[in-house]
């Protein structure tokens, strides 16, 4: 084993993903001075690779709303926006969003523009509503592109069945009806080719992405899938499509292996391997982590990192010979999982716990955002009579600070360490 | 096939008892009904809210339910579930938990994310299948007419399998005939209730209406066909009540003592109460491809609501139009607690709804909520204002 | 002999309670929480010692549990009190396989292995709904003192409906139960059974497994006992005990800590 560690390589992609964040978000200011208009869009089937080719600036609120949270400023834009009379029970993320546009896109990292355009699948219902309030506030044509997803558990199909490929003349047929749309807003006639080279750019981020999530197999593991997992998830949206972010996942990758080969793991003494299943707690964020790293914890997996990434894990590989053709079928595939993660998990979770060689999951369903959290607890229970692992179940939220106890959730998590170490214990003394 | 008559009660009543025999059984948590067809051999198919085909579950025999939550205590249902999290998905869960009813398919849509959870976890606990119909949520591509006859077609594979049963077209026709009818008679029912509202009060004619998702309609189209001309033969008095448009109630449904306490003030002239029952508004032809009839009937011809994004019907411009169309003087908008897609269109709602200098109540129920004290003073003192404007 | 200590640092209440090393109880103490939560825990401990008549030195590990766990200053080590009653439980009813923990401020379901290790647990302490809290509402809503609830309420014969899902506001449902004309008796039973209910509901998410230990403070209500069983239609055991069991709980964990630096490779035992 090599004796000296190449400093400029570990630690990389956290440094060189905050940097490209605060780049992305210094040409959003710029736009929103200029008075540009923007593309509006989500991470589960963004089509960034699409609307890049029509000059837009791309705008992600579901990250803008999270950043106020992790900012410590989400309750202000919360509470204006239920002044506004949205109800507290409704998803924090499009609150903080109706407040940034009250205060003309005014957030802690800089403004973001106006949208000229909205494009969303359905792989959250809420993006349907969310869209709708920037329909009527700002009169933009606001485009659904409906992506069918698993009908039940275990029935995926796959192309050439018939049922996957009326699901996929849909969504061809709705890409092929967005474009004169975009061309129309934009003033920007639609070039194949550029296409062509954002899917590609794409096919890289895929396929690294694929690569950096399997290589947390490793022993220590090479980067926590909660702390550093987000950071790498807000390049994988933000820059998709881009040659940043093609750029970034493969010198991501080549970090991940370099850690891997030279055993440098995240903690100091790595204790345990955990999976997240949920979407993080914005609002401590770091505290959160530290509750689990204090004890030996590491998350080594998250079902986060694959539906936030639209499905981005399946490594899908666009054709560029039919590119459009390939675009719905890389839309409907990735939308599926990133559903099928969040719905029907009980064979990816056991997938991921054996590959990842996990000691324990850890269940975050989140109060306000309901697709994530309302079929949790029966997901658990489901998972827990198929394998027998230690689980800890907290619930918190995502934006909304005063749901969140933080001694609540250190209680619980301090147990779940009594347990798993227990468990240990005991293990050992059966088998030494 | 003849099916046997499972809801005889009503049958040589007067005006009254009918009324009174469709309550009982809408509060009866037994379910009578689905067991007396289950117990002549018949299958069940389960349906979420708010609009499923039923005509294909019908043309394979089977019975079409609608499952809607109901007045019972989700005991075992609540530890499937998170918190924030509306009334119905727990309810309805408990339904079949507790073997008040049992089915041979449940089937559920994307209307909401809380609704399209319900396929994984009906499907983690029972043997049938639990799936998603994926009805269109982009109405507008040209596209969505043919993509919604391919899904049909799916369901109807899933309903021959579980029924045991082809469904041909000529039975397909046969159904929609019946279900035609069936949305005729309530169009005729709600045209009473637009026109005069005094001849029945609200809860009364919802029990009338919502019993037809727990019988079958051919027995629903008798028992409508002979309420109708004794509704409009009654005498009773017009009362001078305030004409609203109760809005809410597309999902999770109001204890109908809410719709009593509401029926004391106000003449509930139009509501979007159980639309899906309503959802097409003109008979789907019968003639040529019935499938592809009813696929175009769902996206061309059918109501609003705030789970179905159709960029030719925002909400607001259709709640202003029923609220004109039924020249009601103001609007209850409604949610149920928890409700995502119901409270973010509340917002809409009111704001449209003051820019237009219509006048309106806002308020939030619960399906087994039992005491409305404070809403009954609220909405008093709301009607008050308007009747002494 | 050795002797070790656990002190259970309750929002309301502070317990101690002393064992020897052959897990026999020689000493309890409850005192008031109070504002001074590191001085509530001194006094409980200091009590306890008077009470067994022994001397600070001679207690060679403290554990400190409860949502105070980390003011036992004077301790040597913290561990949840989910825990502790766990481990509590299974001491007093061997065959424990889940407790509901009762207290001041939450409830909690937790399921146990045979060994004694926590499987999983389920706490309801965002809402009081569930909680001995809505006792303490109760009981000033109707004037009665909080150990007469128990016996009040064992006399209803005809329950009322609670429908209320906040504390706050079952306040006044109480009340205006009370102005319709109904028995004192007959609230208290309702309300014994909407908590029953609600723990049960908390126990049916951690999954229910025979024998259940019935823990806290609220285990000494008698009513409570009565509706809970009645709700699970299971038995439950409650030991004279039950306000200690955290505190047992982790005075055990800390004979575990003397032992085992004795006997190295002395395994737990309950």
């Amino acid at each position: 084993m090599p004796t000296t560690v190449d400093g400029s390589i570990v630690g990389r992609g956290n440094a060189d993903g905050a940097r490209l964040f605060r780049e992305w978000f210094a040409g959003l200011t710029a736009a929103a001075e200029a008075g540009r208009g923007s593309a509006y869009v989500f991470v589960m089937g963004s089509l960034a690779e699409l609307l890049r080719t029509f000059d837009f600036p791309i705008v992600f609120p579901e990250i803008n709303s999270l950043q106020t949270a992790v900012r410590r400023v989400a309750h202000e834009y919360l509470n204006q926006a239920e002044d506004h009379g949205y109800s507290p029970d409704i998803c924090g993320y499009v609150k903080a969003d109706v407040a940034t546009q009250l205060r003309g896109g005014e957030l802690p990292m800089g403004r973001i523009p106006k949208p000229s355009i909205a494009v969303h699948t359905n792989a959250c219902n809420t993006y349907v509503k969310w869209a709708e309030i920037w329909e009527r506030m700002y009169k933009v044509p606001v485009v659904t592109i409906d992506v069918p997803g698993t009908r039940a558990a275990g029935t995926q199909t796959w192309p050439g069945h018939p049922d996957f490929e009326n699901d996929r003349q849909y969504v061809l047929a709705q890409l092929r009806e967005l474009i004169p749309t975009l061309e129309r807003v934009s003033g920007v006639p639609f070039d194949i080719d550029r296409l062509r080279e954002a899917m590609g750019h794409a096919n890289t981020m895929n396929v690294m992405w694929r690569r950096v999530l399997e290589l947390n197999a490793a022993r220590p593991s090479v980067f926590n899938a909660l702390s550093d997992g987000t950071i790498y998830l807000g390049v994988a949206n933000g820059f998709r499509g881009a040659p940043e972010g093609a750029r970034y996942f493969t010198e991501l990758v080549e970090e991940m292996e370099y850690k891997s080969a030279h055993g440098i793991g995240t903690l100091t003494d790595e204790r345990y391997r955990l999976l997240f299943i949920g979407v993080p707690c914005y609002p401590i964020f770091r505290r959160f982590t530290e509750m689990f790293t204090e004890l030996g914890g590491t998350f080594v997996g998250s079902t986060y990192l694959r539906f936030a990434s639209g499905g981005a894990n399946l490594g899908f590989t666009y054709d560029l010979d039919r590119p459009l053709e390939s675009l719905a079928e890389g839309l409907l595939l990735g939308v599926r999982d990133a559903m099928d993660n969040m719905f029907f998990q009980t064979d990816i979770l056991i997938r991921m716990l054996d590959d990842l060689a996990a000691d324990g999951l850890v269940y975050h369903p989140i109060k306000s955002c309901r697709t994530v959290s309302t079929g949790l607890a029966d997901s658990r229970r489901a998972l827990l009579a198929a394998r027998d692992v230690p689980s800890l179940f907290i619930e918190s939220d995502m934006m909304d600070r005063r749901v969140v106890s933080e001694a609540q959730l250190k209680n619980r998590i301090d147990a779940f360490f009594e347990g798993l170490a227990s468990r240990r214990a005991q293990a050992a003394l059966h088998t030494g | 096939m003849t099916a046997p008559q499972i809801f005889p009660d009503w049958h040589g009543q007067p005006l009254d008892g009918v009324i009174a025999a469709c309550r009982q059984l809408l509060e009866d948590d037994t379910y009578p009904t689905v067991r007396r067809w289950r117990e002549a051999g018949g299958t069940v198919a389960g349906h979420f809210q708010v609009y499923f085909p039923e005509e294909i579950a019908h043309a394979a025999g089977m019975l079409p339910f609608k499952v809607r939550g109901g007045p019972v205590d989700p005991t075992q249902a609540d530890s499937r579930f998170g918190s924030y999290l509306c009334s119905i998905v727990k309810t309805s869960l408990e339904l079949v938990l507790s073997r008040r009813i049992e089915l041979e398919l449940f089937v559920t849509h994307p209307i909401c994310d809380a609704a399209r959870n319900l396929a994984a976890v009906w499907g983690r606990n029972f043997p049938y299948p639990c799936q998603i119909l994926y009805l269109p949520q982009n109405a507008n591509s040209a596209h969505a007419a043919a993509y919604l006859r391919g899904e049909y077609d799916r369901l109807r594979r899933t309903v021959e399998d579980v029924s045991g049963r082809r469904v041909t077209d000529d039975a397909l026709r046969a159904s929609l005939t019946v279900f035609n009818a069936n949305r005729s008679l309530l169009r005729e029912l709600y045209a009473l209730k637009r026109e005069t509202p005094w001849l029945a009060a609200a809860d009364e004619t919802y029990a009338l209406m919502a019993v037809g998702g727990l019988i079958p309609r051919e027995e629903h189209n008798a028992l409508l066909a002979a309420a109708l001309p004794q509704l409009r033969a009654r005498t009773t008095r017009r009362h001078d009540r305030v004409r609203v448009v109760f809005e809410g109630g597309f999902c999770e449904q109001p204890p109908l003592d809410l719709l009593r306490a509401i029926a004391r003030s106000c003449y509930v002239v139009d509501d979007d109460l159980l639309i899906g029952l309503r959802w097409i508004l003109e008979d789907v032809p019968t003639d040529g491809d019935p499938l592809g009839n009813l696929a175009e009937a769902y996206l061309e011809r059918s109501s609003y609501s705030p789970v179905q994004h159709d960029l030719r019907k925002p909400k607001e411009d259709m709640l202003l139009a029923r609220i004109r169309g039924a020249d009601a003087q103001a609007a209850i908008v409604t949610a149920a607690k928890m409700c995502e897609p119901g409270l973010e269109e509340q917002v809409t709602y009111t704001h449209a709804l003051e820019e237009h200098g219509v006048p309106f109540f806002v308020s939030e129920f619960e399906e087994n909520m039992t005491s409305f004290e404070t809403l009954e003073i609220q909405l008093e003192t709301f009607v008050e204002n308007l009747l002494f404007d | 002999m050795a002797y070790a200590a656990g002190v259970d640092v309750g929002s309301t209440q502070t317990k101690a309670v002393l064992v020897d090393e052959r897990r026999r109880i020689v000493a309890r103490s409850l005192t008031m929480t109070g504002a001074n939560v590191i001085r509530a825990a001194g006094q409980a401990f200091q009590e306890a010692l008077r009470g067994g008549d022994l001397r600070e030195e001679e207690v060679e590990y403290v554990v400190g549990t409860g949502y105070g766990r980390y003011k036992v200053t004077f301790g040597n080590t913290q561990v949840t009190e989910i825990s502790c009653h766990g481990r509590g439980a299974v001491h007093m009813f061997p065959a424990t396989r889940t407790v509901v923990d009762m207290g001041g401020q939450d409830t909690k379901a937790i399921r146990v292995s045979a060994g004694g290790e926590i499987v999983d647990f389920c706490m309801n302490d965002k809402c009081a709904a569930g909680t001995g809290r809505f006792l303490g509402a109760a009981s000033s809503a109707l004037e009665i003192p909080l150990d007469e609830l128990g016996p009040t309420a064992l006399r209803g014969e005809r329950p009322v409906k609670i429908s209320t899902t906040c504390t706050v506001f079952a306040e006044s449902e109480v009340l205006s139960w009370l102005g319709k004309g109904k028995k004192i008796e007959d609230i208290l039973l309702g309300v014994h059974q909407s908590i029953a209910g609600r723990s049960t509901g908390l126990l049916r998410r951690v999954g229910l497994e025979e024998e259940i230990t019935f823990t806290g403070g609220v285990a000494r209500n008698v009513a409570m006992i009565e509706t809970l069983q009645e709700s699970l239609g299971l038995r439950v055991n409650v030991s004279d005990d039950s306000h200690y069991m955290g505190a047992l709980g982790a005075a055990l964990f800390a004979l575990d800590h003397i032992l085992a630096a004795r006997h190295p490779t002395t395994r737990q035992a309950s």
